[in-house]
């Protein structure tokens, strides 16, 4: 991450995903599945270099919660933001390099 | 007092236009000594300057400035004093009581003297971080709307590798640097002529290296430190010593850099 690299414009929900315009004129638009899916943080991170668990039992939370949605995504000083996520689960800071690479350009 | 949470103010430090971080990897190369100076040569600029320390385990300022530690039910924080508005974590502490937290509560801490003292309007709030990459610095870097980052270093080789370090996690937090400062650069010797004794041309080395703009060179100087422990730093006891004249041009530097480049401000909300 470097201070060249492109900033956000404008964020906002659009349909299951969200939208981002970023500085340099390109509109990318991400699942919330997927952001859920590759949450940055150090647990996230670990469980996805196990080989998966077919008999994970989800939790309460888990399953009260339904598919992945965002209940608040804040700013983290000038390099990230930070998802609060439906199933409880808070501790992804997702960088804006991040952002832009999980997400797909649509214009 | 709970530490802040990314995002939980939309506009963390209302009133203050400018967030200066004064850095080094290093201990030891005067970060504390350029932090006072620099602020206090801002203010001589006409400037509202704040002056956070947020060296947890070795606070400068209260020494710097002529203050102890207070009386926390009963002092309104920040302290004003020469013309300058103060905090820092050696008000709260006994000098001679070891600080011994964990990372967490030095995070904690830190955030606590950011956000918690009411600043009011300031052009300009420096914050003297602590040596290192640690979790003061992180925090700081990762919740403050950091304006920019000013690198101090000494000339030699041993001080600029440890300012690598520094110039790298701000980078890795989107926080520009608008400079590097070279302290301790020379000694002025009463014939004009310039003695060199941690070597020569380090600071501007690192500044080409990482392609940032070299703010400038601060003489050592015995008046330096003996200003600081008698509780009036140099730019303010003799603002017309060539150190002083350093400073000043140093803070008209930084003014210039900061007036140079957009600061991209805090980053949008998102509209969910």
């Amino acid at each position: 991450m470097t201070t060249d690299d492109p900033r956000p414009v404008s964020l906002r929900r659009e349909g299951d995903g969200l939208r981002i315009d970023w500085a340099d004129g390109i509109s990318t638009f991400v699942t919330w599945r997927t952001l859920r899916k590759e949450c940055p943080c150090a647990t996230c991170t670990d469980e996805r270099a196990k080989p998966p668990n077919p008999f994970r039992v989800l939790s309460a939370q888990e399953v009260a919660a339904g598919p992945p949605a965002p209940l608040k995504m804040a700013p983290v000083g000038q390099y990230a933001y930070q998802i609060a996520w439906n199933d409880g689960h808070s501790t992804g800071i997702y960088t804006l390099a991040a952002l832009r690479k999980l997400s797909e350009p649509t214009s | 007092m709970p530490p802040p949470q990314p995002g939980q103010q939309k506009t963390p430090l209302p009133g203050i236009k400018h967030v200066i971080a004064v850095a080094s990897g290093k201990g030891g190369v005067g970060k504390s000594t350029v932090s006072a100076n620099l602020a206090l040569a801002l203010h001589m600029y006409g400037q509202r300057v704040g002056l956070m320390d947020a060296d947890i385990y070795g606070p400068s300022v209260p020494l710097m400035f002529g203050l102890g530690t207070v009386d926390q039910t009963k002092t309104p924080f920040p302290i004003e004093k020469y013309g300058l508005k103060l905090m820092s974590m050696g008000f709260l502490v006994d000098p001679n009581q070891a600080v011994i937290w964990r990372g967490p509560k030095v995070a904690q801490a830190v955030g606590a003297l950011l956000f918690q003292p009411p600043w009011g309007e300031l052009d300009y709030l420096v914050i003297d971080l602590p040596p290192g990459t640690g979790d003061a610095q992180l925090t700081l870097s990762q919740s403050a709307p950091l304006t920019g980052a000013v690198i101090v270093t000494q000339p030699a080789e041993v001080s600029l590798i440890d300012a690598r370090k520094g110039v790298r996690m701000f980078q890795e937090v989107n926080v520009p640097i608008l400079g590097i400062v070279e302290n301790m650069s020379y000694l002025g010797l009463p014939d004009g002529s310039k003695l060199f004794p941690l070597g020569q041309g380090g600071g501007a080395k690192l500044a080409a290296e990482i392609g940032v703009p070299f703010l400038g060179e601060i003489p050592i100087d015995q008046e330096i430190s003996k200003c600081g422990d008698a509780g009036e730093p140099i730019v303010r006891k003799h603002p017309d010593h060539p150190v002083s004249h350093a400073y000043i041009r140093l803070a008209q530097t930084v003014v210039n850099e900061l007036m140079k480049r957009p600061t991209g401000g805090a980053l949008p909300e998102v509209e969910l």
